[in-house]
């Protein structure tokens, strides 16, 4: 059952990322690829000659595609479960180091740049622990199902916690495609730290990264709204990518120093707030 | 390590702190306990959260211990020509043999039971990084490894002290009877530990000053990014449990 979950998931992540390029490229008043576009790069990408950099270190840049699909195949597994919160902020991080890794292991400065940057835009983790930590203090526990059962009882989080989700809103910003922080993959850089991956491990990639992104749509969703059938949580799900979609199409890429300055802002603001509702009231 | 001149804020009899392994550590933070290892008052366990973070550790060590680093390529300053870095065979063994250290010191403080054991666990961590880049003959990365030697050296001091705190105001250090427990630990040792690990955990910053152009060796550096993010993960689910 979990298997099914994880295909259906990675193939609305697909949709999804169409759907996003797409909503920009509408936006942007260009008629944009067809919103399957990137099944078809998965597919194309299975296909294509695929090979292993001569200057790689081999075992690396290998390695490091199936580890981003199965860091996400296990968040997915722990949000369908209501497990612990912590464990998904976990994959996160864990997700930092793949991004790292995957640019380090081709030998290719373009990618080598990308591992960089990947390391300076650690700012982005920041929001997302006083996140967490909010969520923690308002309902005194991480446990997915347990803050479904308090926004039962209490009410929508993203309306008695709007600061907080805010911030969560910035972080899964922060890392759907053409987003305004997305430092690591900028152009200037070819792309970044996947500029050497093609091939197969492309498709393992793309396919990594959509489950990414279904993952931390859904987790908003179910954090933030509460527990829903699966086909509202898709529906609920792609409103807010597209909400995102508006954003990454009205925004030019920032500096790698502005993106850390506006994840710094963003931390400053939740603990304002948490600090205002510890000494005014509103945590048990 | 139960102190025996507790006073009311201090932990139950050693006897009292262990049930059967499945049914007695649960917190609303990460679920419940998978698996545990006494030894005497320190329990050694793993959780679902830390079970995903040894997995991670396990992974990388081997890869760091079976893998080739990468020839970096590099430009010709002045000049269209390329050419790749090589690592010297012995810089490569002691890179690849403290990659190894390091990760089997992450290893350990992410099993580690014991306030204590978790601070010794990140001070070797921050050892071994040294190691890391510092194996690599050149200034730049000399400089980096030198300054970031000197930061982790005064990490220690907070991360010993939290460490102590600790112990001094609930009598105990190990996490088993901690995240059981109500006795608090005061915020200032929270802070410190915070601090400390900080503090131990800055290499990736040093590292990726020093590598952009300069350090090949991915598996071996990647080892350093690794170590100092799952030691913070660890580090907030103590902060967050005790």
């Amino acid at each position: 059952m979990i298997l099914l979950y994880i295909i259906l998931a990675i193939i609305a992540g697909l949709l999804f990322h169409g759907i996003h390029r797409k909503v920009i490229a509408r936006i942007q008043t260009r008629p944009g690829p067809p919103i399957w576009q990137e099944f078809l790069h998965v597919m194309k990408f299975s296909f294509k000659q695929t090979w292993i950099p001569k200057t790689a270190s081999k075992v690396l840049f290998v390695a490091i595609v199936p580890a981003v699909i199965a860091i996400w195949a296990g968040a997915l597994y722990v949000l369908l479960t209501g497990g612990s919160l912590l464990i998904i902020f976990g994959v996160y991080l864990l997700h930092k180091i793949t991004e790292h890794g995957l640019g380090l292991s081709s030998g290719s400065p373009y990618g080598k740049f990308g591992a960089i940057r990947s390391v300076l835009s650690a700012a982005s983790e920041i929001p997302l622990i006083a996140s967490i930590a909010g969520i923690y203090f308002i309902t005194g526990s991480l446990m997915i199902n347990d803050i479904v059962a308090y926004q039962a009882a209490n009410g929508m989080l993203l309306i008695t916690a709007l600061p907080i989700a805010l911030a969560m809103y910035v972080i899964i910003l922060s890392k759907v495609p053409y987003s305004p922080f997305g430092i690591i993959e900028a152009k200037e850089i070819v792309s970044g730290n996947k500029t050497e991956h093609f091939g197969a491990f492309r498709a393992g990639l793309e396919i990594g990264f959509a489950l990414k992104t279904f993952v931390l749509l859904a987790v908003f969703v179910t954090v933030f709204i509460g527990a829903m059938p699966f086909w509202m949580l898709l529906a609920a799900t792609l409103i807010l990518l597209m909400t995102m979609s508006f954003i990454c199409a009205l925004t030019p890429m920032l500096s790698p120093y502005d993106a850390v300055t506006i994840q710094i802002g963003v931390i400053i603001i939740v603990i304002v707030y948490m600090a205002f509702m510890a000494v005014f009231g509103g945590m048990p | 390590m139960i102190n025996t001149v507790c006073d009311e804020m201090c932990l139950p009899p050693t006897d009292m702190l262990y049930g059967s392994p499945y049914e007695f550590l649960e917190t609303g933070i990460e679920g419940q306990a998978l698996f545990n290892l006494p030894f005497g008052d320190i329990v050694n366990f793993l959780t679902p959260y830390t079970a995903v973070l040894f997995i991670f550790a396990l992974t990388f060590t081997i890869i760091a211990a079976i893998s080739k680093p990468e020839r970096q390529v590099d430009t010709v300053f002045g000049g269209d020509a390329c050419y790749t870095k090589d690592i010297p065979q012995d810089t490569l063994r002691f890179q690849r043999f403290m990659a190894i250290a390091c990760g089997l010191a992450t290893m350990g403080g992410i099993m580690a039971g014991d306030v204590f054991n978790f601070t010794l666990f990140t001070a070797f961590i921050g050892i071994t990084n040294i190691g890391i880049v510092a194996a690599v003959k050149n200034k730049h990365i000399l400089d980096n490894a030198f300054e970031y030697g000197l930061l982790a050296m005064i990490g220690t001091l907070p991360l010993f002290v939290g460490a102590a705190l600790v112990l001094a105001t609930t009598g105990t250090l190990s996490m088993w009877g901690l995240f059981n427990s109500s006795a608090a630990v005061p915020l200032f040792a929270k802070l410190l530990l915070v601090i400390g690990v900080i503090a131990e955990g800055m290499a990736p910053v040093f590292v990726a000053k020093a590598e952009i152009t300069r350090a090949p060796g991915a598996p071996f550096i990647l080892m350093v990014h690794v170590s100092s993010l799952l030691i913070f993960l660890r580090m907030i689910e103590i902060v967050i449990s005790v």
